[in-house]
């Protein structure tokens, strides 16, 4: 190993060297690699760099420490470990590394000295030399880094003055001084426009994209219109909306000003038995309902069901954006502790304190709604329109809650990425506003979508087995929301995003909007860089970090990709038969009602209606649909679920997942906000484990099974590369083992000979656990003997197995042959 | 870092990563799993019923060896197959059931010598309920409630439950209720009768009893040795009558002196071995508090005997000694002539008090617990009632403790003392979870048997006095669910490290139906004497002889066996979970959402298929490739089999 002179003696003759910044900056040496092998980014520089600096690895990434070198760079505070492979320089540029933080996402930054606790800001001066940097994230992430006693001083001192000195502070230009560090550069520009799309999930931007999911769902009857092509019929909507066929254009531009923002009911989603899921904005009042106009109205409203339309309203139940708003950062605060002064919740007051918070009870209320709509939708033929007064906060987060429970396509990733496209991004939720990258507009910060993914994971805790797509994914998609590069995230609506991308190529569509000048740095062109879209996972997270997205396994009861909504009519469901047609009830507090003036049009002011529909506010349609919701109350729980498990036949698939909604039922999302609480330090250790869920992990390990016999059964000539592949997987496991051990730090101070006990967590794929004693990572193929002397040895154990098994390279990263881990191997083969 | 917490003090004045790192897995991931652990087999399941006690009473898994007889000819298969030896005592028909969840329920009941039996008889399919009487606390005849004439029942249940029957005011009033009938069977020690464990001869393929044998223990652990040794001086429970007759001491501590040490210890009960560290030599011992009173009494052998215990463990020259009661506490024992040992008189040692408190507040905090989720659960408040129980809170400092403990013993390689006032309930407690996170041979399930064989057992926590088993007086202040908390912090162990244990859910779940259904022996009693003079191995079943029998449904399919790993849990409040699949599984809406365990089993199935046929694919290869021996350079190394974590 590298001693630790050495290294400072290299480390001072370059530091800090202006002629490099120079040629990284000229963009000449594009790829360029920092010596201490950090792959820059075309145009990026390293501001300052400190050595022998150790990363508190948490959980999720195995536990225990990782050496290696630190880097600040003008885009993002950067870490090497000591022993990772040379990157390869033709690859394509990856904007973050596996133990990176972009600037933009840090939230704080504090330093840990002998006695003391310290923030620092862009203004502080330190008086002591930091034992411990950490840096608070705003997506809830803490990371902290150690520094050894070989780390220079004035290393130390620098690297945390000059992350204090660039990291986001809260002024005018940052964001985009920013987004130029990361994306700014001519050959980063060439990159992003030269980048494909992915053409596996709907992105809903083209005709051919909404008629795409038309028929995916089955829903016959509706059409696409681009009657707002130009976004003059309304400024939030997208340029293409759904609407019923019998409808024409020119009708239907009558109808836009009848609601606010001009956002008319939309089409979203057909249940397969044939409901149709609709959005709206509140309606207008003051406006004349002229004959014609209603005609259309109601055309627009009952979509293709004549017989029955529920409108549910969504502002009265639900959370406001502010108190989304409030409940977050009160839960931010709990979660994370006071930062300046390290003093967290006490235990004892945890569980009220949490109450209190109230971000429970709101995933509680957004999925109670969610599962009402989802019944009704399963009653059969109506139509449900779901009305906010904007249309653009809950009526996103229910939307889209609704077609993930009911729809097994939503579970998928891509079948995510597209709902988030469908009913987000292009439904013009104000994503720029609420997430609030510049910092200027508090009033209107509120983060729903993130409330959104917190009822997804509860869901998701609820019926693990019933998603593609894993919690990492979801983790994911959390932190890239602070992350202010994406074009789906920087925006209002696609008329802002279509906007920007008339000064840009045609490849990404980023966004307009700033108010900031350019910045006065910015070599290249004044305009902005073009944005990618967040669903660009390659740009942030290596390829074994994104197969960690989905399960290995496909979920159980096999998806359908299509739905037939015709077809799948079940004729012994309630059927409103006893509701006359044309029939419109609002749903509201659980109970049915038909108020007067639920549809402007309707009331006594226009009494074109009023005759025909006379007998409309029915009352023996209220009980009826009351009794269906009711019968679906008591039975919560699936009764296929329960009854029949497994051996009875695969379960209709478009059963909704009913969450339980009880108060133990709800959890908090540890994984995600417990990631680097203060209190989990009480051991000096981060906590908080995450691994895959168990049946995962067996599925997985029948997948390889299965792999295994298809190489079994092709015949002796495949088995080569399998058995390689086997043993690397042991080889990386006792890499990690040795990583984690003693050979790193065999003379750092007293307190670091912990580490040297800490043995990684054994990995399910192998009985014998190595002892933290290994060889260097560079030995191959280490013999099962080695395994059998060291077993004996008594160890610890972290937590439960963790999930190394299936990122093997999370800490070591493999030598650069190519060799695949079997899995990998399996799903390119099949 | 926060404030409260006695974690904080673990990591004392050496910095912090001196520590051994502690982990917590409280991933949600894996709650499902755990919870459904509990799911049973979807034959056992009426998919109506909530009782699940019938689904977890043995008859319906192990086929009895002789064919039940049919005591109602007319009924259909939703009767009780009775137990050997169990006997109809009465029926009755056209009572109603108030159940919590789903409404009034009109069925008819049978009460036995072992159980009391209802099924609906206005519902399809059939609502039932079975219910060991042993599980019964008190009832209560709720006269007059109704004007009708009705005449109702409360049973209030020791397994988290009140049950409400009523039926018709008897016509003929020499008739007998039949529920004074199930008081007289509830209640057999109070009404003279025997407990049905005595009368229930069925008979396993395992004999349970012989699941801890003391000595093979304490031989297991490499005792004796050259520091320990076993001593027969209890064998006729002289010395302690609450002992086990087998104790491990030191060498150096002729019988004599333990007698003089016994005299000095609260109710006799020495310090005595209850695991050593394979490697260190660093022990846990156990015993109860000193006599020391208000006059600071001393006793020479006493500080002899502990400087023996220290001297036994060569790496380490201090011995911890851990009073598990509150400071305040154990200063008050002092009145009545107990204590705790002075720092002054025990050179070397330090005492470290734990701050748990005692059977009476646990008995109320649980009683709480009981009120915020039994039958209807608050959402709106359900944290801040949860919290206002503090059952959480106790969960946490008694993990905490056998986390000190185990840190101490494992990472500072010192020995550890243990006592509280007389050493059978915290103690007891503590020397059980420690020992589960030092040692994994008790995170097997037979393990697991003989921890509780010995610790709890052997030791004499008194489980008669604290569960009252077949007493009517539920109000004695000697109950309390000191064994319910050790086990709910076993299952918070098993959350955080789902992998480590052996058993599953639905082990610790059978084992506190058990615990109060008074089926098997080996609950019953307060000490070893008393269960030998009772004759328990001879006169009734043992539950592990059940359990053993059909390992296959109390296994973790997860379980990895890591041999020599230490445990160590995370015990803030953040990481711990209320166990909502033994404490609100009365609520049918707390099933476990998905069947996970199920697919578990499925999973392992088909990997044991698959195994299989790679295997046989392997050998015909093999197998042709040795035929055709000219084809050149094919692997001849046959593949290894895939290597499983389970």
């Amino acid at each position: 190993m590298l001693t630790g002179s050495k290294t400072t003696f290299k480390v001072r003759q370059m530091l800090p060297d202006i002629k490099e910044r120079m040629l990284s900056q000229s963009g000449v040496n594009a790829r360029s690699r920092d010596v201490f092998g950090l792959r820059c980014l075309p145009g990026e520089c390293v501001l300052q760099r400190a050595v022998m600096v150790r990363k508190k690895l948490t959980a999720r990434e195995g536990r225990g420490w990782l050496s290696g070198t630190l880097f600040c760079t003008h885009f993002r505070v950067a870490f090497v470990p000591q022993d990772s492979p040379k990157p390869d320089d033709n690859a394509d540029p990856v904007l973050l590394g596996d133990h990176d933080v972009a600037l933009a996402s840090i939230d704080k930054v504090v330093v840990v000295g002998p006695n003391r606790t310290k923030l620092v800001t862009p203004n502080s001066s330190l008086k002591f030399t930091p034992e411990e940097l950490v840096l608070y994230c705003r997506d809830m992430r803490v990371i902290c880094f150690l520094f050894d006693r070989l780390t220079p001083d004035a290393q130390v001192i620098e690297i945390t003055y000059t992350i204090a000195k660039t990291y986001q502070p809260l002024k005018p230009g940052s964001v985009l001084s920013f987004q130029n560090a990361a994306l700014g550069s001519v050959e980063m520009k060439q990159f992003l426009s030269n980048r494909r799309r992915d053409t596996h999930m709907n992105w809903f931007e083209s005709t051919s994209d909404w008629e795409q999911e038309l028929e995916r769902c089955g829903a016959s009857g509706w059409r696409v219109s681009s009657v707002n092509d130009r976004f003059e019929m309304s400024t939030s909507l997208p340029r293409f909306i759904v609407v019923p066929q019998k409808v024409l254009d020119t009708e239907l531009k009558k109808s836009f000003s009848h609601f606010n923002e001009g956002r008319i009911p939309r089409w979203c989603w057909r249940h397969p038995r044939g409901s149709d899921l609709l959005r709206t904005a509140s309606f207008q009042n003051n406006i004349y309902h002229e004959k014609d106009d209603i005609r259309n109205l109601e055309m627009i409203l009952f979509g293709c069901q004549s017989s029955l339309c529920v409108v549910v309203e969504l502002g009265e139940e639900l959370p406001s954006p502010a108190d989304i708003q409030l409940a977050h950062s009160r839960l931010r605060a709990l979660c994370l502790g006071d930062i300046s002064t390290s003093v967290s919740v006490p235990d004892d007051k945890w569980l009220s304190t949490l109450e209190s918070t109230h971000w429970l009870d709101y995933t509680r209320s957004c999925l109670r709604k969610a599962s009402e709509v989802a019944c009704l939708l399963r009653g059969g033929h109506l139509t449900v329109a779901l009305q906010e007064a904007e249309d653009r906060d809950v009526s996103c987060v229910v939307s889209s809650l609704v077609q993930v429970m009911c729809d097994p396509h939503c579970r998928t990733q891509r079948g995510f990425q597209g709902l988030v496209q469908k009913e987000w991004v292009m439904a013009g939720h104000r994503f720029y506003s609420r997430i609030n990258y510049h910092r200027d507009n508090d009033k209107e910060e509120a983060p729903v979508f993130l409330l959104f993914l917190d009822c997804v994971w509860q869901l998701w805790s609820q019926y693990p087995s019933r998603f593609q797509l894993t919690e990492d994914f979801l983790l994911a998609l959390h932190d890239s929301v602070q992350l202010p590069l994406f074009s789906s995230f920087l925006a209002n609506c696609q008329r802002e995003r279509c906007k920007r991308s008339q000064n840009h190529g045609q490849s990404y569509t980023p966004v307009n909007g700033w108010r900031d000048g350019p910045h006065p740095d910015s070599s290249s062109d004044p305009c902005d860089p073009p944005l990618p879209p967040v669903w660009d996972w390659a740009l942030q997270y290596s390829k074994h970090r994104q197969d960690r997205f989905t399960q290995p396994v496909p979920p159980s009861p096999p998806l359908q990709p299509l739905l037939n909504g015709n077809l799948n009519t079940n004729p012994d469901t309630h059927k409103l038969t006893d509701t006359i047609p044309g029939s419109v009830f609002l749903f509201s507090r659980g109970t049915f009602s038909c108020p007067a003036n639920l549809l402007p049009w309707r009331s006594t002011s226009s009494g074109i209606y009023k005759k025909s529909h006379r007998r409309a506010p029915s009352s023996e349609g209220v009980p009826s649909l009351e009794r269906l919701l009711k019968a679906w109350a008591l039975t919560e729980i699936p009764q296929g679920l329960t009854s029949n498990s497994g051996s009875q036949g695969p379960l209709d698939p478009f059963e909704p997942l009913l969450p339980v909604l009880m108060g133990p039922c709800m959890g908090l999302w540890k994984e995600c906000y417990l990631r680097g609480a203060l209190h989990a330090q009480a051991f000096s250790h981060p906590i908080s484990a995450n691994h895959p869920h168990p049946v995962e992990r067996l599925a997985a390990e029948v997948q390889a099974l299965k792999d295994k016999l298809s190489q079994a059964s092709a015949g002796p000539d495949v088995k080569p590369p399998i058995k390689t592949a086997e043993r690397r997987l042991t080889d990386a496991n006792l890499n990690q083992n040795t990583n984690n051990g003693t050979f790193l730090f065999p003379a750092s101070r007293p307190h670091g000979t912990c580490v040297s006990r800490v043995t990684a967590p054994p990995t399910s794929t192998n009985h014998q656990h190595a002892s933290s004693r290994g060889r260097p990572p560079t030995t191959a193929a280490p013999s099962r003997s080695s395994h059998r002397d060291n077993s004996s040895k008594h160890t610890f154990l972290f937590g439960h197995s963790s999930s190394t098994e299936a990122r093997p390279d999370q800490r070591y990263h493999p030598a650069p042959n190519t060799a695949k881990l079997p899995k990998s191997n399996g799903s390119v083969a099949s | 870092m926060e404030k409260s917490g006695s974690i904080d003090s673990l990591g004392s004045k050496r910095s912090s990563s001196r520590q051994p790192s502690v982990d917590s897995l409280s991933s949600t991931s894996t709650s499902r799993s755990d919870r459904s652990a509990q799911a049973k087999p979807p034959s056992a399941m009426s998919s109506d019923s909530m009782s699940t006690s019938a689904e977890f009473s043995p008859e319906l898994r192990v086929k009895p060896k002789t064919a039940v007889k049919q005591v109602l000819r007319d009924s259909e298969k939703e009767e009780p197959q009775l137990l050997p030896n169990e006997t109809v005592q009465d029926m009755a028909q056209d009572i109603t059931y108030f159940c919590p969840f789903t409404g009034a329920v009109r069925g008819t009941v049978m009460v036995t010598n072992y159980r009391l039996f209802f099924k609906s008889t206005d519902r399809e399919p059939a609502f039932v309920l079975d219910l060991p009487l042993g599980v019964v606390s008190r009832v209560e005849k709720i006269g007059g409630a109704s004007s009708r004439g009705d005449v109702s029942y409360g049973l209030v249940c020791k397994d988290m439950r009140n049950l409400r029957f009523a039926h018709k005011q008897m016509e003929d009033t020499l008739r007998k209720s039949i529920f004074e009938v199930l008081i007289k069977f509830a209640f057999p020690v109070s009404n003279g009768l025997q407990i049905f464990a005595f009368e229930y001869g069925q008979v396993f393929p395992e004999n349970g009893w012989k699941v801890y044998d003391a000595i093979s223990e304490y031989k297991r652990q490499g005792i004796p040795n050259e520091s320990w040794r076993i001593t027969k001086i209890n064998d006729h429970y002289e010395l302690c009558d609450t002992y086990p007759s087998t104790l491990a001491v030191p060498v150096n501590i002729p019988d004599e002196e333990l007698r003089r040490v016994a005299a000095f210890r609260a109710k006799g009960r020495i310090p005595v071995l209850s695991w050593i560290h394979p490697e260190s030599q660093a022990t846990v011992t156990r015993c109860s508090q000193p006599m020391v009173g208000v006059n600071g009494k001393r006793s020479k052998e006493d500080e002899k005997y502990l400087q023996a215990i220290m001297d036994a463990n060569a790496q380490s020259h201090k011995l911890f000694i851990f009073d598990v009661r509150p400071c305040v506490n154990a200063a008050a024992n002092k009145k009545n002539g107990g204590g705790y040992e002075s720092e002054d008189a025990y050179q070397n040692a330090e005492l470290v008090f734990l701050d748990i408190h005692n059977i009476h507040v646990m008995r109320e905090s649980l009683r709480k617990l009981k009120d915020v989720v039994y039958p209807n659960i608050e959402d709106s408040h359900w944290l801040s009632n949860l919290e206002s129980t503090h059952w959480l809170e106790h969960i946490k400092l008694i993990l905490a403790g056998a986390l000190r403990i185990a840190d101490k013993v494992e990472s500072g390689k010192t020995s550890v003392v243990v006592h509280c006032s007389d050493g059978w309930d915290r103690t007891a407690q503590l020397t059980s979870l420690a020992m589960l996170m030092l040692d994994s041979h008790y995170r097997t399930i037979r393990g697991f048997e003989v921890l509780l064989e010995k610790e709890w057992l052997s030791f004499g926590h008194r489980f008669q006095l604290r569960i009252g088993h077949g007493d009517k007086n539920h109000t004695d202040a000697d109950r309390s669910p000191v064994f319910i908390q050790f086990v709910d912090c076993v299952w918070q162990l098993t959350r955080q490290f789902p992998a480590a244990f052996e058993f599953n859910e639905y082990f610790l779940v059978t084992i506190l139906d058990h615990l109060y259904s008074c089926l098997f022996g080996t609950f019953l009693c307060n000490s070893e004497q008393q269960r030998l003079k009772e004759e328990i191995p001879k006169r009734t079943v043992s539950l592990w002889s059940y359990i053993n029998s059909q390992l296959e449904d109390f296994t973790n399919p997860l379980y990895v066996n890591y041999s020599n790993h230490v445990l160590f849990p995370v015990v803030s409040l953040r990481h711990l979970e209320l166990w909502v699949g033994y404490y609100i599984r009365w609520n049918p809406r707390m099933r476990p959402q998905e069947p996970v365990h199920q697919r578990y089993k499925e999973l392992l199935a088909k990997r044991a298929e698959l195994q299989k046929r790679v295997d046989e694919l392997q050998r015909e290869v093999t197998n042709r490739s040795a035929s055709s021996s000219e084809r050149a350079g094919s692997p001849t190394r046959s593949i290894t089999p895939v290597q499983t974590f389970v």
